[in-house]
């Protein structure tokens, strides 16, 4: 991936922007800034296992964001990551529960295709209605998490609740279909590699195939593309089916690798930041990667922080992450307008 | 569930506030050809703001005007990173919704450790003589101050658009911003204070939220709940159009209504656990309808999300 100096330039400026503005905050509020900030920052590499937390909570993190930048290639605005994140989960959940009899090596792939066909489903409707009737796919995707959570809701406080846990959650699901635990002691699992492997697998589809190159023109200018001869419906159909499937994955590597079961709000809103460490991750995917290990540190430090004696609360890091991503794009837009003039 | 029918109507004008406020200053800006995604944030951000300062200084009118200040940042900076700096509308809208939804959850998060905040919402007014009509009087004429400012604001803004020089430049200069400039119009200043009013009156409906509802904040996405993202779907069903708004937002008013009142009336208190997130889901299930159904044929102002840049 080619970083221009610029580009380079503007991460710098955007996340020492970003600090000054979150210390300057933290001073106003009467927490001492430069504790904090050493905890922000050491905490993710404090312990062996604050470090796996990083990765354990970059798995889902990541493909949520790879989900939305596939799509975005192909000028698709999936923002319904995070119910299609849901929806894959309960798929997950559902086909673990069926297939506990099986060895791990048959039960786990399983498991991972049912939660990429799970998500997939939840963002059949609006890109089948965006391909077959040009509706315009960004509020059908943003309103079915709303019905997607509400329909977790339901059922993890009904139907498929643990009738022994007071929390609002399912039962574990059988342990062959875990995610097998690649750090011992720590929950640094397989699903942390199938997020990095699907980083890597995006940017080969995305950057070096014939179909990828098609969606990017698609995205680029459709109307050109159009005339060169590429099919943009086939390429709008080709990006909702990864980013789904990618969305579902994402459900999948909570329940089978980090969570071993299913409960009510488990997502913090990784659909939602995935745009964010996307957009950080300048919408390409070994970007997506270094950004949401960004992101997930920062996730981790701030856990860390909201531990400390005078807790900062975890909402004061959320805040700062957007901060990062918001200054970032300014200074970068702002940097490429400058020379272009 | 007959016996429910006059207080579900009566709540469905107070719960279609918000989206109302809401929607009517998206339609400015998206009428200047900026899409704001991040009013859902803004909402939340401007409902804490409110609640706290009508807690604090028990001024119902202080906690209003902090509120429409709190959104009024939100939107200049929004409407700096989309209009002059001319970033991905889409992408930027949602850090605003992340941005403020943080702010306002974090502040109260600091807040409650102190004190619990919690304010009796605005009272009704009865208008004498129509509020003792049977359904109409409680539904149309027995409603706080808020209620009754939304509709006005909607017919008053629905007049400048359609009857005003400053209308017809917005409408212009979302419709075709290169013919505006050479006509002498600003057309980025235009955007950016549509995005800013259409900012401030998120702001107006998340303080309504509070001060003409709830009473009350837990945190920034479980209080606005949607209605930030359905007061947009409002925008399109309504064709961009602040009178077509009123009755938009009333429809969803009415499906937050359902839910709110039969879960509080008990409805589905012997029901099987859980039963109440099916009617929770009825406004999106609604919004949904909508976009699949409205959608098509709606034109959205020509430059709609495309930044101007002069050339």
């Amino acid at each position: 991936m080619q970083v221009l100096p610029g580009k380079r330039l503007s991460y710098a400026l955007g996340i020492f922007v970003s600090l000054s503005l979150f210390s300057f905050v933290l001073l106003i509020f009467g927490y001492d800034p430069i504790p904090s900030l050493e905890t922000l920052i050491m905490g993710p590499f404090g312990s062996v296992f604050n470090a796996s937390e990083t990765f354990v909570l970059m798995a889902p993190l990541l493909l949520s964001s790879l989900a939305f930048l596939v799509a975005f290639k192909g000028r698709f605005y999936n923002i319904g990551v995070e119910g299609q994140l849901y929806i894959g989960a309960l798929s997950a959940y559902i086909a673990s529960s069926v297939l506990g009899g099986f060895p791990s090596l048959i039960a786990v792939p399983i498991v991972a295709v049912a939660a990429s066909i799970g998500g997939t489903l939840w963002l059949a409707l609006p890109l089948f209605m965006r391909i077959k009737l040009q509706v315009n796919e960004v509020f059908a995707t943003l309103i079915m998490n709303f019905i997607a959570i509400d329909i977790i809701n339901w059922l993890t406080t009904g139907p498929i609740k643990d009738v022994n846990s007071v929390n609002p959650q399912t039962p574990f699901v059988p342990s062959t279909t875990w995610l097998a635990i690649v750090v011992p002691g720590t929950r640094f699992n397989l699903g942390v590699i199938i997020a990095i492997l699907a980083a890597f697998v995006m940017y080969l589809i995305i950057h070096k195939t014939v179909l990828g190159y098609e969606i990017r023109a698609s995205g680029l200018n459709p109307r050109a593309a159009q005339s060169g001869g590429v099919d943009n419906s086939r390429s709008i159909l080709a990006v909702g089916l990864m980013s789904g499937s990618l969305a579902g994955l994402a459900g999948m590597v909570v329940i089978n690798g980090a969570n071993h079961l299913l409960a009510q709000n488990f997502s913090p809103g990784y659909g939602y930041q995935g745009i964010a460490v996307a957009a950080l991750g300048d919408f390409h995917p070994v970007g997506a990667l270094f950004a949401s290990i960004l992101y997930s540190a920062l996730a981790v430090g701030g856990e860390s922080m909201q531990r400390l004696p005078n807790g900062i609360p975890i909402e004061l890091t959320y805040v700062l992450q957007v901060t990062i991503v918001l200054a970032v794009l300014l200074v970068q837009k702002w940097l490429s307008d400058r020379r272009r003039r | 569930m007959t016996d429910l029918i006059t207080p579900i109507l009566a709540a469905s004008l107070p719960l279609s506030m918000p989206i109302l406020f809401a929607s009517v200053g998206e339609v400015y800006a998206e009428r200047a050809g900026i899409l704001n995604l991040g009013i859902e944030g803004i909402m939340g951000l401007s409902a804490f703001v409110s609640l706290w300062v009508t807690y604090s200084t028990g001024s119902y009118l202080y906690g209003l005007l902090a509120a429409i200040v709190a959104a009024g940042l939100m939107g200049l900076l929004y409407s700096y990173a989309s209009v002059r700096i001319g970033t991905n509308q889409l992408i930027t809208g949602l850090l605003i919704y992340t941005l403020s939804l943080g702010i306002a959850d974090f502040s109260y998060r600091r807040l409650t450790s102190v004190s619990f905040p919690l304010i009796q919402p605005l009272p009704p007014i009865s208008i004498p003589g129509l509020s003792d009509l049977p359904v109409v009087g409680p539904v149309l004429f027995h409603q706080n101050v808020m209620v009754y400012a939304s509709l006005a604001v909607a017919i008053v803004m629905g007049a400048v658009l359609y009857r005003t020089t400053w209308g017809l430049k917005i409408r212009a200069v979302g419709e075709n911003p290169e013919a505006s400039d050479a006509a002498g119009i600003n057309v980025n200043m235009v955007r950016q204070l549509c995005v800013l009013f259409g900012a401030m009156m998120a702001g107006v409906g998340g303080a309504s939220l509070t001060l003409g509802y709830l009473g009350l904040y837990n945190s920034g996405g479980l209080l606005v709940a949607g209605r930030g993202w359905i007061a947009l779907v409002v925008v399109i069903f309504s064709r961009w159009s602040p009178y077509r708004a009123v009755a938009g937002s009333w429809v969803f008013g009415l499906g937050y209504s359902i839910a709110a009142t039969s879960i509080g009336s008990g409805l589905v208190a012997g029901a099987a656990q859980g039963t109440e997130y099916f009617l929770l889901m009825i406004p999106y299930v609604f919004a949904l309808a909508f976009v699949f159904v409205f959608h098509r044929g709606t034109k959205p102002p020509s430059s709609l999300t495309v930044p101007y840049k002069r050339k």
